[in-house]
């Protein structure tokens, strides 16, 4: 039974040395005939490719400037600038909880010395070849920077590879990549402060400094915020041990709020009125606080779990009710009064899955008090107006815009999709049916309708007094549309799951809604990663169409808003080239977050 | 003397009953799977069923726990009848535990977590006392340092005692065993079957369908030989390996001895 073979001598495996650049081109590129005809005419073919794609960028009729003078509008529209200290804080915050989970989760993609070298090397070899075959139309400053970068590159890497023994075996931190990426971007803010533009009679003029003095403070504060947010998060998780699966929760919890207070409250900066907000609003969060306290603690004791799926049937009718009276109008209600009602009911039919012990009903307790708490204070900040002096209505636009639509989408429609698939596999045929037809439906549909009909006709059709934001009806429109994909791409994930798991979790007297939650959603979950990291790359570039109703997204500020400015006319190219270039990067740097999110939890199973 | 009791000492026939089957027929779309099974469990009795493949042997315990739903007939477990109210279901599946063929661990979860899952969420025990009690599992079927470790980087063997844990983790009146060995190596056999003989020992009630006639020669209280849906024969294990009285069984135990 035991590992250790008597006798046999173990060995390492043999090293495999790295063939040198020349050698390898000859077992790769020119090992025959037909290979060698082969590499050949594609390079060929290629190179031609890449001098039109450099053609594009660097032609005589490709005005950067465009780009440079607009910056501020492609990333945050018409955000007021004595307020851009906002837009600063929420950047900020975000990427603290990039850094923190990256370090609270352990998200380690290190790379060996080897790997890195040799991607610093093709990265080099190809600058310089951009270096050679741009047009001449290139300007000549650009093009002496490309190839100083790119042999600079080929050099580094060359001499890394010889200097690291074994450098296949040697691997460079996640941290230190980290770092060393933050004290780039910081100091090329620092040392080569590029202009910012203006216009003097129709002349572009120059203005040294500009851009990089009022941003290079900013950025080295989010860099240093990155890099100490990551070692405090990887820290506190090492050290808390236990206690370090609370602050993944909360890390988690602020996912999934966090954006909606940083959209609402910190960039809409609501003026809230402080009278009222005493009056009405928190006595009402109160209330409910209460009430889901009441409720839990009666029937939360696991031998009240008959009681409590009675109260909670009665009170999901009362909440349909509540809806239904709201869309008839008999009798007035705060909206989010009706929605904290459904959210009771919801805690109460829960609660016989839930609820067990004292400590975890007082644990529930806690949940839902924060829960109603964050929940109201959101929705309060949503109805009061903001502060902000905009010109124009909306206050979210470019990327700011694009980001928290493809967020929002993605996480609205995901727990939807959940249910939807859930249902359209359930054994019940009323909910088998109805969202086959909703799936079914919504598929057939093109998302551009879908968008139409909840911007321009869902407003009419609305009871009076009830109206909607053109910002809420595009996300809701989106939301359906995604979530019927959602569906399906997790319908995939659940037939994967074996037979045996569902045996497994009945013969143990686990409940439907404990066995759905517990053992085959993780597992289906785990299966359709690739799938919704495939929907969310789409979604995120498929915002552009909310051009089409009426947001100044980065798509209709580059093709619309700046060959429409006096100094650009028709200037559309760069602003496209732009924007194809932000939305690259993310879905890029999506695409690969996922395989290394496969591979950390493939190596958990294995 | 009907066929459920057959074989039963006196002493054990005292006894009250954990496991009735009167009559229980079961139909796959148009095969009959169980023709009318007759079958008695005293409480700490160990009942090994033999029979070659599909001759009902599985799907006769799958219906005491109703993983499959019997059309006709009656099953009573520790005094309460399955039908389809859902609140008996739960009952008796947290009562009885079961051991699948192909182990069915949960991937996703860590031993432990795949012994304290039960206890936690269908008997609302706090997690600490849970995993107290699973420790003590996991060391009584001999893997207590796997605990962190994930099902698919334990052997077969391994995989199949931390099951038993899981189902022992619900403190079971009664354990169901179907095939539990016939997924695995030959080397693992055993220390599955060592497990399985120490809970035999320690009184629990234990219905094993098995190929393992050594098993069930040594641990079993009555044996019961089952061929085509039907119960052909109930013995001790002395008079049925030595001297069956059925035909059919003669000729199994010729083919399989």
């Amino acid at each position: 039974m035991s590992d250790a073979s008597v006798g046999v001598q173990r060995t390492v495996a043999p090293e495999v040395a790295l063939p040198s650049p020349g050698r390898w081109i000859r077992d790769n590129l020119f090992s025959s005939i037909t290979n060698s005809v082969q590499t050949v005419v594609f390079t060929v073919i290629l190179l031609g490719l890449l001098r039109w794609a450099l053609g594009l960028v660097f032609a005589e009729d490709t005005d950067w400037t465009a780009v440079a003078t607009n910056m501020r509008l492609l990333f945050t529209y018409n955000y007021p600038t004595a307020q851009y200290g906002r837009i600063w804080v929420a950047t900020g915050t975000v990427l603290a909880a990039v850094g923190a989970s990256c370090g609270a989760w352990n998200i380690n993609p290190g790379m060996t010395v080897r790997r890195l070298s040799v991607s610093g090397t093709g990265t080099g070899a190809f600058l310089l070849v951009i270096g050679v075959i741009t047009p001449a139309s290139t300007p000549s400053s650009i093009r002496t920077w490309i190839v100083i970068i790119g042999t600079a590159l080929v050099l580094i890497s060359l001499t890394a590879l010889r200097i690291v023994d074994k450098p296949h075996r040697r691997s460079v931190s996640f941290a230190s990549l980290l770092v060393t990426f933050g004290v780039a971007v910081v100091a090329f803010l620092w040392l080569f402060p590029f202009g910012n533009y203006g216009f003097t009679q129709g002349a572009v003029y120059a203005e040294p400094g500009l851009v990089a003095e009022s941003t290079r403070v900013p950025w080295t504060v989010l860099m240093a915020i990155v890099v100490s947010a990551f070692f405090l998060g990887r820290e506190t998780v090492r050290r808390l041990g236990e206690a370090g699966g609370l602050i993944r929760r909360s890390l988690t919890v602020f996912w999934v709020v966090g954006p909606l207070f940083l959209v609402f409250l910190v960039l809409r900066d609501p003026a809230f009125d402080m009278g009222y907000v005493l009056r009405v609003d928190i006595p009402i969060a109160a209330g409910f606080v209460l009430a889901g306290a009441v409720l839990i603690s009666l029937l939360g004791q696991p031998a009240r779990a008959e009681l409590a799926r009675i109260v909670g049937a009665v009170l999901a009718a009362g909440a349909v009710f509540n809806w239904m009276a709201g869309f008839m109008g008999w009798y007035p209600m705060l909206q989010k009064v009706r929605i904290s009602f459904a959210l009771l009911a919801l805690l109460v039919l829960l609660l016989p899955t839930l609820a067990g012990e004292r400590a975890a009903r007082l644990r529930l307790m806690g949940l839902w008090a924060v829960a109603m708490v964050i929940f109201h204070w959101l929705i309060t900040g949503m109805n009061t107006p903001s502060t902000l002096e905009i010109a124009a209505p909306p206050f979210l636009g470019g990327f700011v815009l694009t980001v928290t639509i493809a967020y929002y989408v993605m996480l609205a429609s995901f727990p939807v999709g959940v249910l939807l698939a859930l249902a359209r596999t359930s054994k019940l045929p009323i909910f088998r049916v109805l969202a086959t037809g909703y799936i079914e439906v919504i598929r057939g549909v093109p998302l551009i309708t879908v968008l139409f009909f909840f911007s321009i006709m869902l407003p009419l059709f609305l009871p009076r007094g009830m109206g909607i934001s053109d910002l809420a009806a595009v996300f809701a429109g989106y939301a359906v549309f995604s979530a019927a994909y959602m569906a399906e791409n997790i319908r995939g994930g659940l037939q994967s799951v074996r037979h045996g798991q569902f045996e497994a979790a009945d013969a143990l007297g686990l409940t439907t809604v404990q066995r759905t939650g517990l053992i085959v959603l993780p597992q289906a979950l785990r299966v359709s990663i690739p799938n919704l990291v495939g929907q969310a790359i789409a979604t995120f570039k498929e915002t552009s169409l909310i051009a089409i109703v009426g947001g100044f997204d980065l798509l209709r500020i580059a093709n619309a808003t700046i060959p429409n400015q006096p100094d650009f006319l028709g200037q559309k190219r760069p602003g496209l080239l732009f924007i194809s270039l932000i939305y690259f990067v993310f879905a890029y740097s999506m695409s690969r977050a996922s395989q290394n999110l496969e591979t950390r939890l493939g190596s958990a199973r294995a | 003397m009907s066929i459920a009791d057959r074989a039963l000492t006196s002493e054990m026939a005292s006894r009250p009953d954990m496991i009735q089957c009167r009559g229980v027929k079961k139909w796959f779309g148009d095969f009959q799977a169980l023709c009318g099974v007759d079958l008695t469990v005293k409480e700490r009795e160990v009942m090994v069923v033999l029979g070659p493949s599909g001759s009902g042997k599985s799907t006769l315990i799958r219906c005491i726990n109703r993983l499959e739903v019997h059309q006709e007939g009656q099953i009573v477990v520790d005094g309460v009848e399955l039908t389809n109210d859902l609140r008996n279901i739960e009952k008796i599946r947290s009562e009885v535990g079961m051991v699948f063929q192909l182990f069915n661990l949960f991937p996703h979860l860590s031993v432990l977590d795949n012994v304290t899952l039960a206890p936690i969420w269908v008997r609302k025990q706090p997690k600490a006392q849970a995993e107290i009690r699973a420790m003590e599992l996991l060391e009584r079927v001999g893997i207590p340092e796997q605990a962190a470790k994930f099902p698919g980087q334990l052997s077969g063997g391994q995989q199949q005692r931390v099951a038993i844990a899981r189902s022992l983790a619900m403190n079971p009146k009664i354990m169901l065993f179907d095939e539990p060995t016939s997924a695995l190596d030959p080397e693992m056999i055993s220390e599955v079957l060592d497990v399985m003989k120490a809970l035999a020992a320690d009184g629990m009630t234990m219905i094993v369908v098995t190929h393992e006639m050594g098993f069930a020669r040594e641990v079993a209280d009555r044996l019961v030989f089952m061929e085509a849906g039907d119960v052909v024969e109930v013995g001790t294990p002395e008079t049925f390996f030595t001297n069956p009285t059925e035909e059919r069984t003669k000729l199994f135990l010729s083919q399989i001895l």
